[in-house]
């Protein structure tokens, strides 16, 4: 269980998301819709885990990653996928995310892999 | 599906609006090359792809995934934007405004189907040779050259590291999306507790996506290999297998608890304090639950009128200092929801650069189409009502306005046609002007085509001024195109535009100019819940005139009234008016002692009423379908003592 700051540009993946994860017993500290946005709250809420959408508009999910990774390098960025964008997972892995999970979203293996990351 | 039941209206509301974004970055880009517009695009599609994945929604889904995949080349350079190809994608772009009505119905997109343009799609991407979207999916293993099965048996194992050396295997689970990035994932997590010495396949090749699910590696650790073991075995991660390969060559591996990194405790910290969270500024309604708070609103500013009464009847003072209390409260919560209802005019005018793309490539005419005003509020109701007809102005206006660019050069003027939309609050209203730089209207045509439609007589129509000859185009089934196209003439004319517009308490006005081009200007009130009208009384019964339309107010004199072949007129000044008795209405009164002279456009005429009893604000709730079109009366309203009064509606009471 932890606080999580959900990031993504659509209402509609952020409610998805936020159900998923209050079933899982997590807390949603807020919520962005770009990376500028989600850089700004992680300064604010300090949340446990981040999960940020990769395609964003204004500051896209890789770049609030790095600028992210460089105020906190502990802190725990899962990223929010989709099949096809294996390359920019690959990147985003690199830049310091600690995971990912794939739209559409499958609420088991969510819940398993925030819960893994944040074991981490 | 039905988890999901719930995410439905957000999902088209969402989605409607990505669309809308994709539509109009689509034509951006057909100005020409356009990063920004392409990031857009492909972010739009992007999401449509995703949301619609997370419904369920297959065939939309499968039609955005096509459509990204084609983006994704034009993104990355390696094909560029044809007009062919704008085409097909804007067709895709209404298959999805068409699936996403079908969502909203209630629908999961699949009666819709997209194979057509799917084909299409797939068969432009084979021919820019692309087999798939990002990654071309190599057969992993074998590509990678007699690489050793075994770990251990690396040529080179590099002695300086610490700790001992441990041999790994990892396998990924079989159904885990992205294999490849979750080995990357247990790759870096080892690499942070220790040094890869080998590793097969290659990090280079795992990167590259070549990839089977199975990694083999060594490497030195100090960590030891309860936490080599948790490191690797992440999310979807099937096993890992570890094992040392040689005598420890310093025993620290009990150590483990050393390397936990440090900012783990400090990392610990309260949640971020749980009144931060409620920071939501927005929040989307039901448009329905807003109507509904919008009639509650109508029925308190009835009883508000009702309780005045009764204070003014028994006259009890306290009472009355309290109904002025409520009478603020029900005024600035009245407004306050009249500023709710309003909406900007861009929601509408968002959709048209579309058509008028649309209407010119089909006309091969050339057409600049500028918008101005976007942000003018209207009121929702209003704004319902407006879409078609504007729809239809502007077709009208590239197809039978702007010429054809030869015919154009020939007349002196630029190839490229200009339309111009632009709209403005003016006081009490919202005036939205439709301009063309066309060939204008063609009084003579529109004459002669009025005489062949048996509309008028010849002769008559010698006489008639431009204007009244303009005022023949809104006749019903008056049209001058010389065929009908697909695009306009579809047999709704100008005389449905004029008629919605009237609906909605609007007026439409034409300026042209022969050989300048044409203005159209829609004049309309912001909002039409609330209406500011007179009450008069004739016959003892009461009416309702909309102030708007009142131009004065005059004593009646019966003597000087006239009989011109079927109706009465009588002289204001120097001014004849014809007078417009509401016998049929309220049955004929001889006690008529006072004039209501009202005015729709430029014709002013007169209603006969008995008394005026006074202006009010009032709820005009509109008639019921089923009674049928009613000329001369806008709605009824309810006045403060429960009387229902019918609002007079001057505009087609002239008619």
């Amino acid at each position: 269980m932890g606080t999580i700051l959900i990031v993504d540009d659509t209402l509609f993946m952020r409610t998805l998301l936020k159900n998923i994860l209050f079933s899982g017993g997590h807390t949603i500290a807020g919520e962005a819709a770009n990376g500028e946005e989600a850089v700004a709250k992680y300064k604010e809420l300090k949340p446990d885990l981040v999960t940020m959408d990769v395609v964003m508009p204004k500051v896209n999910g890789i770049e609030a990653l790095k600028t992210i990774k460089q105020l906190d390098p502990a802190a725990r960025v899962v990223m929010c996928t989709a099949v096809g964008q294996e390359q920019m997972v690959k990147l985003a892995i690199k830049s310091g995310a600690k995971g990912y999970i794939v739209k559409p979203f499958q609420a088991p293996k969510v819940l398993e892999e925030i819960k893994n990351v944040l074991a981490s | 599906m039905s988890e999901f039941e719930q995410y439905r209206s957000l999902f088209v509301a969402e989605s409607r609006e990505n669309h809308e974004n994709l539509v109009n970055f689509l034509l951006e880009l057909e100005k020409g090359t356009d990063q920004n517009a392409i990031d857009e695009i492909f972010r739009s599609i992007h999401t449509l792809k995703g949301s619609s994945a997370s419904m369920g929604f297959a065939d939309m889904e499968r039609l955005c995934h096509t459509m990204e995949d084609v983006f994704q080349l034009i993104r990355n350079g390696s094909a560029v934007m044809t007009k062919d190809l704008s085409n097909t994608l804007l067709s895709c772009t209404d298959l999805i405004e068409e699936m996403l009505d079908d969502i909203e119905a209630g629908g999961d997109s699949s009666s819709k189907n997209p194979d057509k343009l799917v084909g299409e799609l797939k068969s432009w991407l084979g021919q820019h040779g692309a087999a798939g979207p990002e990654k071309p999916k190599a057969p992993a293993a074998q590509k990678i050259p007699d690489a050793p099965e075994e770990c251990g048996q690396s040529p080179e194992i590099p002695t300086s590291d610490a700790g001992p050396e441990y041999c790994m295997t990892i396998v990924v689970a079989p159904d885990c999306m992205m294999k490849d990035v979750r080995a990357l994932i247990a790759i870096q997590n080892l690499e942070a507790l220790g040094t890869i010495h080998t590793m097969q396949p290659s990090k280079e090749a795992i990167d590259e996506g070549k990839f089977d699910g199975t990694v083999n590696l060594t490497m030195a650790s100090e960590a030891g290999e309860e936490a080599l073991k948790t490191a690797a075995l992440g999310t979807e991660i099937a096993s890992v297998d570890i094992r040392q390969t040689e005598a420890p060559a310093a025993p620290q591996a009990t150590e483990a608890a050393a390397v936990k990194k440090p900012q783990e405790a400090e990392k610990k910290q309260p949640p971020a304090s749980a009144d931060k969270n409620r920071e939501i500024k927005n929040l989307r309604v039901d448009i329905t639950q807003l109507d509904h708070i919008m009639n509650l609103v109508e029925d308190l500013v009835i009883n508000r009128g009702r309780l005045k009464q009764i204070a003014e009847e028994h006259k009890i003072k306290e009472m009355d200092e309290a109904i002025s209390m409520v009478e603020r409260s029900v005024s600035e919560l009245q407004s306050l929801m009249m500023t709710i209802r309003m909406i900007p005019l861009s929601h509408i005018f968002n959709r048209l650069p579309r058509v008028v793309r649309d209407v010119a490539q089909y006309d091969h005419k050339e057409v600049e189409f500028i918008m101005e005003g976007g942000e003018t509020e209207l009121d929702r109701s209003v704004m319902d009502g407006l879409n078609d007809p504007l729809l239809h102005l502007i077709r009208n206006a590239v197809n039978h306005g702007i010429e054809a660019p030869e015919v154009r050069e020939k007349a002196g003027k630029a190839r490229k046609g200009t339309v111009r939309l632009s709209a403005h609050r003016d006081r009490d209203n919202v005036i939205i002007e439709l301009t063309d730089d066309g060939a204008g209207i063609n009084i003579e045509k529109v004459k002669k085509k009025a005489v062949e439609k048996g509309m008028i007589a010849a002769d008559a129509a010698a006489t008639l001024s431009t204007e009244q000859a303009i005022d023949l185009l809104f006749q019903p089934g008056f049209s001058t195109a010389d065929k009908i196209t697909d695009i306009s003439g579809r047999g709704v004319g100008l005389d449905v535009v004029k008629r919605s517009i009237e609906s909605l308490k609007g007026t439409i006005k034409v300026d042209t100019v022969p050989g300048k081009g044409s203005t159209f200007e829609l004049l309309l009130p912001p909002t039409m819940a609330i209406v500011d009208v007179m009450i008069v009384r004739i016959c003892n019964r009461r009416l309702a005139i909309p102030i708007s339309s009142i131009v004065e107010v005059a004593n009646f004199k019966k003597d000087g009234m006239h009989r011109i072949g079927k109706g009465d007129v009588t002289m204001l000044r120097d001014e004849v008016l014809q007078i417009l008795w509401l016998n049929e209405m309220v049955g004929s009164s001889d006690r008529c002692e006072i004039l209501i002279v009202v005015q729709y456009q430029k014709r002013k005429c007169c209603i006969p009423v008995d008394a005026v009893e006074g202006k009010q604000e009032v709820v005009v709730k509109p008639l019921s379908n089923f009674i049928g079109t009613t000329k001369g009366i806008s709605g009824v309203t309810i006045l403060g003592d429960g009387d229902v009064v019918p609002v007079l509606d001057i505009n087609t009471m002239q008619e």
